[in-house]
């Protein structure tokens, strides 16, 4: 059982957001992470491959920063790490699936996880770009995955509770909360994974062009929510305050 | 069938290049995990610290968790006893160190890190928050001309409980005509428990961004709120090339009232109870300076924990514990509150921020929020000014 | 040349999802706007019927997609049968509502039409002649304003409840176009569905958070907000005062050491505001308190407080926000 893991390297969840002088995001002091929906996914492919054998690769589009979180990944216990750095400055998710998939493309694989969303952008679409790339199923959002026989049988979460679905295998699933709690890595894991493959790329290794992985959405602007205005404690007897506290959630602040 | 262990070396190899080199003089004897408080909670632990080091120096796997290398409070409880004299926290340090730089530990203290890295402070609040505690409040601002810096730690400047004990050692100070201000936003974390977790390269930026701080502001001598930031300050900045004279506020405020410069007068009728803070008393040998200060209060009356000073309990608050769940029944704190409540003291004093964090807690969960308070030693002076 | 903005409609055993008539709505005006057609796209097996009724909320046009393949929605077939279409009439954009069944299907289509998707928006505004989305980034805590400059058709996904139905014009009636759809092969087969009656949302994934601490007295005293929290569609949380205690599991705790939530709207009743409680929740777009003590911490991040007896006020609460969700 081959598996490859498509896997971000984000913000944490405590970072400060921030615009630089250019209006963009500003990255400096940030920490960086394996985004915690891929982790999910990377501990799923180790579950996986510790029941059915073969071998983990997880794969990362991504500045050399990323390394990071591929090597969290070995050290985990994946097997080879590759990381693409597209030299962009800006990639949409076309882009990073376009890149991906041709990665995967020369791979082995019989199983290929992703997280649902990244913690970041929360787009939640390159993994299903990428079954579609390679002509693979996909089946999102999955909270349980067990793998029989060429077929694996996914729990996924649906709109007011869940669904059961069997695909055939090679297939493509993200991972949801919930699937599984990841392990740390171990100390003798963190010495092996420095032992293990870390395949640098750049787009030019993998044959691709700028023209097929110009993205497709264009970014015009960042901007901050805007700053909390002073807390009102809402006077009056309890029916009246209750009223008026209604009342400002829905008109003044907006939010029911 | 087991499969056989293999020993491997490269992990030792690995601790001891991060500073851990004395788990290699470990003979196993095990009066380590004796002496832990882990083993004399109610609810049995898998916290060992006998058999960490001895899996750390072989190399095998299964100890790297939340409840095991992360579970040590660092309290050197262990430290007093070792007959080989190592310095078990710093060993942990260092194992927990070759942890983080792969960025596998506890998800609880990797909010705690992205915290640290974007606001400067542990508890994911505004950095320019830190001064909140100071609203309404005249607090002094540091200028070249004050004799010492008052460092507040990041606990006392957002939680609001906490405030009220960086309030009370302001009016202590200023009753006592000491020169002192406070330089606030501007100040990160002194990092003595990101240090803990093992996150060497975040406690660095931290302590050169607040040495660099204060030797911009003409800094020389420093008072600390916590004796966290005091033990780090005094044993791990000069490191980075400080030479600050530090002082934690209970030894500050001890010298004053020896000198007569600051006295009590008010009586405080009230049995207190003092809960020994392992920063203060075990890491940096001040035992005297809060239970004199504590003694100079009329009318109080002190009382001691059976086991005090080198032999004090811990709060559990340390080695970044406090950022961390501990279950029930393995709380260290629940146990001094109940020793507390036993011995008929109405009041727990403590001189430290993570103490307070933790007993006042316990005090809660026990329903014993109304019948006893915690109280920092500073609250209790002050209301006896 | 690409013409018309399609929506595509998300229905279930023949209900419509509220957020079909929002992106209708805002579809509306901005094919005025263009000149442009608003087709609606309806695939399902036995839909028919709601096709006409759409034109009330403003489409000139239904795309109907009766399939019995189509009958349960399944990411192959739906996404088969709505990127043929697409590709054959080729509309300038689709529009989904941000839902797990519109977040499945975009991606896929997306993909299929080779073009850009722009997911989880909160806003769409016609800038240039261009379609604009707002997008919030980093779990709200900045946004993003980006479009689909070239590639055809531009797709998004818009959350529910962020676009206003307005317009409706009774008796409108929308031209019905039965396309026969090309479902392809359907590579999930559906082996069991399971749902439950009246889920609360998951702490961390929950638009609104009712929170209850140890001002809540015990166990049973959190049925009132339980009973809030239905009223709002909200998930309950808890301090770790009232999970100690054992009044709920530690999955519902709030907090350092419990999870870390960042809500449109937060409400806490009968918590002090620790440290450890606002570590997890203080991310929140707007902080309510329901406290007796005026001193409280919690009224220092609350946007809106009630310093009072939280027994009382809390049911209150719940009459007032029935008044306001029904209207
Ligand atoms: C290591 C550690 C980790 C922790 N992690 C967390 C965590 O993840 N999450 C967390 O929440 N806490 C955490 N805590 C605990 C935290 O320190 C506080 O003890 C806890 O949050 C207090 O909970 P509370 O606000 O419900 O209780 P209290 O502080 O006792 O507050 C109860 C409040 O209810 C109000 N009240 C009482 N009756 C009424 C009434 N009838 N009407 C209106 N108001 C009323 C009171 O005025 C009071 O403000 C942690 C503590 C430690 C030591």
């Amino acid at each position: 059982m081959n598996i490859v893991v498509c896997m971000k390297q984000t913000f944490d969840t405590e970072a400060k957001i921030a615009l630089d002088a250019n209006g963009k995001i500003n990255k400096q002091g940030v920490s960086l992470i394996m985004n915690p929906y891929c982790e999910f996914a990377v501990e799923e492919a180790l579950r996986i491959k510790e029941k059915h054998g073969g071998e983990v690769t997880v794969v990362s589009v991504g500045g050399p920063e990323a390394q990071d979180a591929l090597r969290q990944a070995l050290a985990m216990g994946a097997d080879k790490a590759v990381l693409v750095d597209p030299g962009m400055e800006e990639v949409d998710e076309f882009a990073t699936a376009t890149i991906l998939a041709k990665a995967i493309s020369g791979m082995q694989y019989d199983i290929i996880l992703g997280g649902f969303r990244a913690i970041d952008d929360g787009s939640a679409q390159v993994a299903g770009r990428v079954a579609e790339i390679l002509g693979l199923p996909v089946v999102n959002v999955v909270v349980k995955l067990d793998i029989e026989g060429g077929k694996a049988v996914a729990t996924k979460e649906i709109e007011g509770g869940s669904q059961v679905l069997e695909v055939s295998l090679p297939a493509v699933f993200t991972a949801q909360k919930g699937l599984n709690e990841p392990r740390y890595p171990s100390m003798k894991g963190i010495m092996q994974a420095k032992k293990k493959p870390m395949d640098k790329k750049t787009l030019a290794d993998l044959g691709l062009d700028a023209a097929q992985v110009a993205p497709k959405v264009k970014v015009l602007s960042y901007f901050l929510p805007s700053a909390r205005a002073a807390g009102k404690i809402i006077p009056g007897e309890p029916a009246d305050a209750a009223r008026d506290l209604v009342k400002a959630l829905r008109e003044e602040a907006k939010v029911i | 069938m087991s499969e056989p262990l293999m020993l491997f070396d490269e992990v030792r190899d690995a601790i001891v290049a991060s500073g851990g080199e004395e788990i290699q003089m470990c003979m196993q004897c095990g009066l380590c995990t004796g002496s832990c408080p882990w083993g004399r909670m109610e609810e049995k632990a898998e916290f060992n610290v006998r058999a960490m080091f001895h899996m750390g120096r072989l190399g095998y796997d299964g100890y790297e968790s939340d409840d095991f290398l992360f579970a040590c409070t660092t309290c050197n409880q262990c430290g007093v006893k070792c007959p080989r004299g190592i310095k078990i926290p710093n060993v942990v340090r260092s194992m927990r160190s070759v942890i983080c730089e792969t960025g596998g530990i506890p998800k609880n203290l990797k909010a705690v890190l992205g915290s640290i890295n974007s606001q400067g402070n542990p508890w994911s609040q505004e950095k320019d928050d830190r001064t909140a505690w100071t609203a309404g409040h005249d607090v002094p601002e540091f200028t070249p001309d004050k004799e010492y810096l008052l460092y507040v730690c990041c606990t006392s400047a957002y939680d609001g409980r906490s405030q009220k004990v960086a309030r009370s050692i302001v009016d202590l100070l200023k009753a006592a005509g000491v020169s002192f201000g406070i330089i606030g936003n501007e100040e990160k974390c002194c990092g003595e428990s990101v240090r803990k977790i093992g996150a060497e390269e975040e406690f660095g930026n931290l302590a050169r961004h607040n040495i660099d701080l204060f030797n911009k502001k003409g800094v020389k001598k420093i008072i600390t709120t916590s004796p966290h930031c005091l033990y780090t300050f005094k044993n791990e900045y000069p490191e980075f090339g400080a030479e600050f004279e530090v002082v934690h506020y209970s030894e500050l405020l001890h010298n004053l009232v020896s000198g007569g410069k600051l006295k009590f007068s008010k009586p405080v009728a009230k049995k207190v109870i003092y809960h020994e803070p392992c920063y203060l008393g075990r890491h940096s040998r001040i035992f005297d300076a809060p239970r004199e200060l504590l003694g100079a209060v009329p009318d109080l009356e002190m009382a001691e924990f059976k086991g005090n000073r080198d032999f004090s309990m811990c709060c559990s608050g340390g080695g970044a514990r406090i950022w961390m769940e501990t279950k029930a029944g393995q709380r260290f704190s629940d146990v001094k509150v109940k020793e507390a409540s036993e011995s008929g003291s109405q009041v727990i004093a403590t001189a430290c921020p993570y103490c307070i964090v933790m007993l006042e807690d316990s005090l809660k969960n026990q329903n014993k929020d109304e019948e006893m308070s915690v109280k920092d030693i500073s609250e209790i002076l002050k209301e006896s000014l | 040349m690409a013409k018309g903005i399609w929506v595509y409609v998300e229905q279930r055993d023949g209900k419509v999802k509220k957020v079909t008539y929002e992106l209708l709505s805002a579809g509306r005006k901005a094919a005025d706007s263009l000149g442009e057609e608003l087709c609606a796209v309806l695939p399902g097996k036995g839909v028919a019927g709601i096709a006409p009724g759409l034109g009330e909320y403003g489409a000139d046009k239904v795309y109907v997609l009766e399939s019995d393949a189509l009958e349960q929605y399944t990411t192959d077939g739906y996404a088969n049968a709505v990127a043929a279409l697409a590709k054959e009439k080729e509309p300038s954009a689709i529009l989904m509502g941000c839902t797990v069944t519109g977040r499945d299907l975009a991606a896929q289509v997306a993909q299929k039409l080779g073009t850009g998707l722009l997911t989880d928006c909160t806003d769409m505004a016609l800038e240039n002649g261009q379609l604009v989305f707002t997008r919030p980034i980093y779990a709200g805590k900045a946004f993003v304003k980006a479009a689909c400059p070239e590639a055809r058709p531009v797709m998004a996904t818009i959350r529910p409840n962020v676009l206003a139905v307005e317009g409706t014009q009774a008796g409108r009636t929308a031209e019905v176009v039965n396309v026969t759809p090309n479902a392809g092969d359907i590579r999930q087969i559906i082996k069991d569905t399971v749902l439950q009656v009246s889920t609360r949302p998951e702490l961390t994934e929950a638009d609104i958070i009712v929170s209850g601490g140890r001002g809540m007295k015990g166990p049973e005293n959190f049925k009132i907000l339980e009973d809030l929290a239905d009223v709002l569609g909200a998930a309950v949380g808890a301090s770790r005062a009232a999970v100690d205690a054992g009044w709920k599991p530690h999955s519902f705790q709030v907090g350092q050491t419990g999870k870390t939530v960042s809500p449109v709207v937060y409400i806490a009743c009968g918590i002090s505001g620790a440290i450890q409680h606002l570590a997890g929740m203080s991310s929140s777009k707007c902080i309510v308190a329901v406290n007796k003590d005026p001193e409280a911490n919690i009224f220092k991040v609350a946007d809106y407080g009630i310093v009072g007896d939280l027994f009382e006020i809390v049911p209150l609460l719940t009459e007032e926000f029935k008044k306001i969700m029904a209207s």
